[in-house]
């Protein structure tokens, strides 16, 4: 189990680096700073001092030398747009985006297994029938579509939910349901092909031959053994509930690290825009590595091989 | 009696025409609204106020200049100067309004005038700080304390509207201009004070007691950013917002909750005229006889637009009151296409590939708008992309100085002057070196430079003559007048005026017991 960690780590590890080399050149193409934090014509003493102030006056490679030492330390600079820590704003912005992103996920896993199960039981029958329709329905929804509908109906017609910001519970259920409804889907699928595999497999038959109730057989026989793929796939949509969320934040006005990355690309804050996609970069890579333990542990196969 | 010449040339009829009366204060309450933005604000300094997001929010509410458009008349009315006289060519006297205090207690003075001055202009900043409003004052002036209500201004070249460019000056108190305040404070002498700000989310403004004014009726004051405009339009259906900002057509109601307004905002095309194929005036003009702007600009823009011909707005004293009916290059494609068989016929290369240089927010639905352009380009045989691309991608095409391998381009523009005076838009965008100036004529820059020093009718004239020359060389297209929509809450009263698109001021809006 060591070794397999060890192993896990050591990728994380490099997929990290290559996350802070990337961002670091692709931050860069955004555009200069200088052309929204002076006016046309600015003297070049100005443009010059304030170049200087965030060492953009250095060709580029020694910039990144420079940055890769200051990151190493765990310093990303100061924010051009925020006049504060790069860190700081970053990680200040990340509780929420985790917050939204774990209860987003629970709620797709809970509906996904009960609806997928649902569907893999009543095979072709109306019920799978409908499952399935609606779920390629979901997976296949805009989610921009969904989140100016959600709000038009239930914030401006039945007046029942508020249409942004994030004052109260009531406004997290709109951006939570717009980051849900597209996993729901795909999971919904998920669960019920691995569920149909699996119910079809000569356990599940052994198990129902020996009298066992539905229930029993389907939860807690079918589902365990039908639990790989769908921890996998849902390990991949966390990642982009993560990493996302950016539609969220752009309708919603939702706090969260897409409303800073979003920000710190138009305000050409490099410091900020590092900052912010190193630590969603380190999030995925937990959460990867987390995922990986529990296929693990489901599946000892795994660490062994 | 400079006043006067000065007033009456800004102070332009159809300006006040259009424009409503600015309703009568209320006695104050512990009202509080909610006003939606599409951008954000970027700066709180006094110094960055020309951006529209950041004047939007603290122009006419944190920080006051010492002189001010009147929203009714267009003239130029007295704000923190009570008066002022032209002492000689190159010599103003200001004389200050007593009482005035900034948010944090400390006295406006002659000092704190002359230093906001000082500090809008190039050159070495304060502070090392930048300042957006530079452009404002394109020619060095000195402003000096000489008492501490009178303020001495010289400017080093004759310069007839001095006051209206102080206009745009506006005034914070010195001590808060740092590095760190430019985004986390703002000191006044405005009508509200600044309370706090959270970044990507809201700004909070209050009534400020000490207020040499009218003190407002309503008492807090909070901005928040919604980038989506049916979203905007939503928050005030609900009474989450009682004002919204950048309302698009499709969100407009009918019921007087949506008002409108023109702040000579014009949406226009810039050809590179120094690039193949349009160094051939007959292909530029073709551009404009391609375009049905009386199809597509009432199907696409709805009410938020009307055709147009001219670069810049009906208000402003360069415009043409009988070029639309006379010479305007219309809805002519064959015309269009006759006269670019003449400059392909003349050596021209007229089948070059055009690059239309666009951004997704140039106005609401300018994308659909561009692409109809397009297509109406390529029916009369031009070969043309879309490059629609990020606001700063996008200023390197529209800024001097181009870049030799930059390929012909038709710059996307979408224009305002709410000055009233060609100044703010001639001298940077037709003059041979003006920084978004894709075109070089002698006649022009002659013409601008003359009604640079010129007063009054003298100078208007000066400026029609340099736009007539302008649009028979298609060196600007106009394609539509932009009319913009705010929507209210019930229950709140604003009349929009043409200055709404730069200000808002809070003490201006009422809300019905």
């Amino acid at each position: 189990m060591h070794t397999y960690l060890g192993r896990r780590l050591l990728s994380g590890f490099i997929t990290l680096l290559g996350v802070v080399v990337v961002v670091f050149f692709m931050s860069r193409l955004t555009g200069s700073p200088i052309d929204l934090f002076f006016p046309e014509g600015a003297e070049p003493a100005q443009i010059e001092a304030f170049n200087k102030a965030y060492g953009l006056d250095k060709p580029l490679v020694q910039q990144f030398g420079i940055f890769l030492l200051n990151v190493a330390q765990g310093d990303f600079g100061t924010s051009i747009w925020q006049q504060r820590p790069a860190m700081e704003a970053a990680l200040s912005e990340m509780p929420m985006t985790l917050l939204l992103a774990s209860i987003a996920m629970t709620i797709s896993v809970l509906v996904a297994l009960l609806l997928g199960s649902l569907a893999a039981v009543y095979r072709f029958r109306t019920v799978d029938r409908t499952i399935t329709i609606l779920s390629l329905m979901t997976s296949s929804m805009p989610h921009f579509w969904f989140a100016l509908v959600g709000i038009l109906i239930f914030a401006v017609q039945l007046r029942v939910l508020p249409t942004s910001g994030s004052n109260n519970w009531l406004s997290w259920v709109l951006p939570v349901a717009t980051v849900s409804i597209g996993p729901i889907g795909v999971l919904t699928q998920v669960v019920r092909g691995a569920m149909i595999d699996v119910l079809s497999s000569g356990y599940v038959r052994n198990a129902r031959a020996r009298g066992f109730s539905a229930r029993r057989v389907v939860y807690r026989h079918a589902l365990r053994n039908a639990a790989l793929p769908i921890i996998s796939v849902a390990g991949d949509i966390a990642a982009g509930m993560v990493n996302g969320a950016v539609i969220v934040s752009v309708v919603f006005a939702f706090p969260g690290i897409g409303r800073l990355i979003v920000g710190a690309i138009l305000n050409r804050d490099y410091p900020v825009l590092e900052a912010s996609v190193v630590v969603v970069g380190v999030s995925i890579i937990l959460l990867n590595l987390l995922i990986d333990i529990i296929c693990s542990i489901v599946d000892p196969r795994i660490r062994l091989n | 009696m400079k006043r006067g010449i000065i007033s009456s040339m800004i102070g332009m009829a159809g300006l006040a025409t259009m424009m409503t009366a600015v309703p009568a204060s209320a006695a104050t309450s512990n009202k509080a609204i909610t006003v939606v933005l599409a951008v954000e604000l970027d700066s709180l300094d006094p110094c960055d106020t020309q951006p529209a997001q950041n004047a939007n929010v603290v122009r006419g509410n944190i920080f006051e200049s010492l002189t001010h458009v009147s929203p009714v008349s267009g003239k130029i009315e007295p704000l923190l100067a009570d008066s002022w006289k032209q002492v000689s060519d190159k010599e103003w006297e200001f004389k200050l309004k007593k009482g005035v205090k900034f948010h944090d207690g400390t006295d406006f003075n002659a000092a704190a005038a002359a230093a906001n001055i000082m500090r809008t202009q190039g050159g070495p900043s304060y502070a090392g700080l930048a300042c957006l409003n530079s452009g404002q004052i394109p020619d060095p002036v000195k402003a000096e304390a000489v008492d501490d209500l009178t303020l001495k201004v010289t400017t080093t070249v004759v310069d007839p509207i001095l006051p209206l460019r102080l206009s745009y000056v506006d005034i914070g108190d010195l001590a808060s201009q740092t590095k760190a305040a430019k985004v986390l404070n703002a000191v006044g002498t405005g009508p509200y004070k600044f309370v706090s700000r959270k970044q990507g989310d809201s700004v909070k403004l209050t009534r400020f007691d000490g207020y040499w004014g009218t003190a407002p009726q309503i008492k807090d004051v909070t901005y928040i950013v919604r980038k989506e405009a049916t979203v905007r339009a939503s928050m005030v259906e609900t009474g989450e917002a009682q004002i919204a900002l950048s309302i698009q057509a499709q969100d407009a109601t009918d019921d007087g909750r949506t008002v409108t307004f023109k702040d000579n905002r014009i949406f226009v095309m810039r050809p590179m005229t120094f690039k193949e194929p349009f160094k051939d005036p007959r292909v530029r003009q073709a551009l404009s006889y391609a375009v049905d702007r009386d199809t597509i600009v009432p199907a696409i823009l709805g009410v938020t637009g009307a055709p147009y011909y001219q670069m810049l707005g009906p208000q402003v004293n360069a415009y043409l009151p009988d070029y639309d009916a006379k010479s305007a290059m219309k809805y002519n494609p064959a015309k269009a296409k006759e006269l670019i068989a003449a400059a392909k016929a003349d050596g021209h290369p007229v089948e070059t590939p055009i690059d239309i240089i666009t951004r997704p927010d140039i106005l609401p639905d300018g994308g659909e708008l561009v692409q109809a352009i397009a297509q109406n380009l390529k029916e009369v045989g031009l070969k043309v992309n879309i490059r629609s691309m990020e606001n700063t991608a996008w200023r390197e095409f529209l800024r001097q100085p181009f870049p030799p391998e930059q390929p012909a381009t038709l710059q996307m523009i979408s224009h305002d002057n709410t000055s009233g005076d060609a100044s703010f838009s001639f001298p940077k965008y037709i003059t041979c070196k003006g920084i978004n100036s894709a075109i070089c004529n002698p006649e022009i820059d002659k013409l601008i430079a003359e009604a640079e020093v010129a007063a009054g009718d003298k100078r208007a004239e000066l400026y029609r003559k340099a736009s007539e020359i302008l649009y028979k060389e298609a060196g600007f297209i106009g394609l539509a007048e932009q009319i913009r929509l705010i929507m209210l809450a019930e229950g709140v009263e604003y009349k929009a005026n043409p200055l709404s698109g730069l200000e808002i001021r809070i003490a201006d809006v009422r809300l019905k017991d």
